[in-house]
């Protein structure tokens, strides 16, 4: 099976590397990113699966950041992490396609148990392509043929 | 100070007009009194003196018209005399004798009680003053009868000798002239000769001849009439009217006690003193009264407004608060975070130091763990604080929706109906079917209402322990399209001093730890933001009310 591999988003240098060590620390292969822009970039040259992020950061922002990835790479699953104990910027970001949200100050074991979770939804849509992908080969193999 | 310029002002307004009426009229009315009395009693003076006058002349004609009728001789003989006097005697009984005197001044005939015939009278003063004169009303006098007595005698001269007719008048009769005066119960007349020698009897006493112990004014010309106040010597004041009759020789004297002259005055001023009292008292006492009224209700307006005052400033301060501790808790989040992430840190690596033996168990080791859950506790302690000052302060849009309270409330008791059967609390639910609906997030007014009951809960507690409690949530509409909402305790109560403060962010009286002090000011930034009021009232050791008005959904 994958391991999940996971990017903390955070302005805070050493929130990010606080958790990184804990994350370790509990066997999780975690990157971090100190901003948005980074954080894309980081996406771009790894296979993230799923991304924690900071909802407020300087230049772009968490939902900004969130809707680009979202954008860019559909199955990456992204879990809110919040200041704000509104349930506003928490309904924004779901809306924007993340999985969940976190509220400040939040748990290690929590982090780890949503991204678990987000990890887990993401292997099953991975699978669910897969399948489809499978069945479609067994259909009609000239069919792929032709499509390729 | 305010109420003394008022009762000052309430008093002496209609005070002043009052008094200056009353004095007016009471200025007038004895004047006017005063002088229909004097003109009345002089009115009275100059009949009396009019009548007094026309008896005498007219007694004096008779005797003329004896004289001029009969002759010397004819009059000298005894028994003519007689039938003359009798003649006499028909037209008035005031005659008591006649008699006949020649030049010499001896009583040549007479007809009357006693014996006078002979004696001569040449000396008598009256006898001179007739000869001189024609005619002599004398003063009252004893003569040789030794009884008080007056004369008219009148004279003529018939062949160059004089003679005289003289009749002597009734004293009673002439008493009775005079005495019938009657004004009011004091009122009396009687004469005076120049010398105040009494000619007639006054009713309140006094002897004929005697001199009049009144001290009395006399009039200065023959006619006019003199009136004055004196007292007399029971020291009693009187009202006195003089004129003069025949020529300044006697005094006509009419007199009335002054009391009893200016009865009405009395009466009147009585009338007025006592007008003066009750309607003095009666201005003071309503004065009072609606000083007391006015004074009251600028008060409780006064208090109103104060307490208006106090709310808006709380409101505005509890808005200011609200943005200032919700950027305030935003901020602590951030490092909070990092706290608990190095605390989580610290203790997987002590746990892997321990694990592989690099730390001993020790007390040290035993204090370092328990420090380390410490911080754990604080740590959620801290965040639960700011997840509440967010709550407060946020910013986020409601989601406002009709709320039907008839089903609303209900569901929300039953969230709380566990809580409060195992702690013994009754819940009694009234909520008239007429309530409107309201305009609001649902989500929010369910924080307020699971708030309001969680805290009377925790009162009920408090006072009541496990048994006895009771909570009322009542519902209803009001006037002006409102519908209060009412959550009643039979809890411990606030006191007075903390029940100003119970919507005032980090207010509380749980202990510490125990509370945020921020759910009350949650929920009246709540009701606020639903265009609502929420109030407080209670009384230590009997409950709390919390009373909600929130308009109704149009």
């Amino acid at each position: 099976m994958e391991k999940m591999k996971m990017l903390v988003v955070d302005d805070e240098e050493r929130f990010l590397s606080t958790t990184k060590k804990l994350l370790a620390k509990k066997g999780y292969d975690a990157v971090t990113a100190a901003s948005g822009a980074e954080a894309l970039e980081k996406i771009r040259v790894q296979n993230i699966h799923v991304v924690i992020l900071d909802v407020k950061m300087p230049g772009m922002d968490g939902n900004a950041t969130l809707k680009e990835i979202k954008r860019q790479y559909p199955l990456t699953e992204v879990i809110m992490l919040t200041g704000h104990a509104t349930m506003e910027s928490a309904i924004d970001g779901l809306k924007s396609g993340a999985i969940d949200y976190l509220m400040k100050p939040a748990d290690i074991d929590e982090i780890i148990q949503k991204a678990e979770e987000a990890f887990e939804k993401r292997q099953g849509l991975e699978e669910k392509i897969r399948v489809a992908k499978m069945r479609k080969l067994m259909k009609s193999p000239s069919e792929i043929i032709q499509e390729t | 100070m305010m109420r003394k310029i008022i009762l000052t002002s309430m008093i002496l307004v209609p005070l002043i007009p009052f008094i200056l009426a009353l004095g007016t009229g009471y200025h007038y009315f004895t004047t006017s009194l005063e002088n229909s009395t004097i003109s009345s009693l002089q009115r009275i003076v100059e009949d009396h003196r009019h009548m007094i006058e026309s008896f005498l002349k007219e007694r004096k004609h008779d005797l003329d018209f004896i004289l001029h009728s009969y002759t010397f001789e004819y009059l000298s003989q005894h028994e003519k005399l007689d039938g003359v006097f009798n003649h006499l005697q028909g037209g008035s009984h005031a005659f008591v004798d006649l008699g006949v005197f020649n030049e010499a001044g001896v009583h040549v005939a007479y007809h009357g009680p006693y014996s006078l015939r002979g004696k001569v009278y040449k000396d008598e003063e009256w006898f001179k003053e007739v000869i001189r004169h024609g005619y002599y009303i004398s003063d009252i006098f004893l003569g040789y009868r030794q009884i008080p007595h007056f004369v008219i005698a009148v004279t003529r001269e018939e062949a160059d000798k004089k003679w005289v007719v003289r009749t002597t008048i009734d004293t009673v009769t002439f008493n009775n002239i005079v005495k019938g005066v009657r004004i009011g119960k004091t009122g009396e007349a009687y004469i005076l000769n120049a010398n105040g020698i009494l000619q007639t009897e006054p009713r309140s006493g006094g002897k004929l001849m005697d001199k009049h112990p009144d001290n009395i004014e006399y009039p200065s010309s023959n006619t006019s009439i003199k009136t004055f106040i004196n007292k007399d010597v029971k020291g009693e004041k009187y009202l006195y009217t003089t004129t003069w009759l025949q020529n300044k020789k006697w005094l006509l004297v009419v007199r009335q006690e002054r009391a009893d002259a200016f009865k009405a005055l009395t009466s009147a001023v009585y009338l007025i003193v006592l007008i003066s009292i009750t309607g003095g008292s009666a201005i003071v006492a309503v004065a009072y009264y609606v000083t007391n009224l006015i004074v009251g209700r600028m008060e409780k307006m006064d208090t109103a407004k104060e307490q208006l005052n106090q709310q808006l400033i709380g409101a505005s301060r509890l808005a200011e608060l609200g943005e200032m501790s919700a950027g305030f808790a935003h901020e602590i989040n951030n490092p909070l975070q990092i706290i608990k992430n190095e605390q989580s840190l610290i203790e997987m690596n002590l746990s892997e130091l321990k694990e592989t033996g690099h730390l001993k168990e020790s007390e040290s080791l035993a204090e370092l763990e328990d420090s380390m859950d410490q911080i754990t506790l604080q740590i959620a302690r801290c965040s639960k604080i700011t997840q509440a000052i967010l709550k407060f302060g946020r910013q986020d849009e409601p989601k406002p929706q009709n709320i039907d309270l008839r089903s609303f409330i209900p569901e929300i008791t039953g969230m709380v109906a566990q809580k409060a059967v195992v702690h013994g609390i009754s819940i009694e639910q009234d909520i008239a079917e007429n309530t409107y609906p309201v305009h609001g997030d649902s989500a929010q007014l369910q924080q307020v209402l699971v708030n309001l009951f969680n805290n009377a809960m925790d009162a009920i507690l408090e006072q009541h322990g496990t048994s006895g409690g009771k909570l009322l949530v009542k519902a209803g509409p009001k006037e002006n399209n409102t519908v209060e909402i009412l959550i009643k305790d039979n809890g411990v109560g606030i006191s007075p001093e903390s029940l100003n403060k119970i919507f005032s962010p980090f207010f509380t009286t749980k202990s510490v730890g125990k509370g945020t002090g921020l759910g009350l000011s949650v929920c009246y930034g709540i009701i606020n933001n639903m265009h609502g009021s929420m109030e407080a009232s209670s009384e230590i050791g009997v409950g709390t009310t919390f009373t909600i008005l929130l308009p109704a959904a149009v």
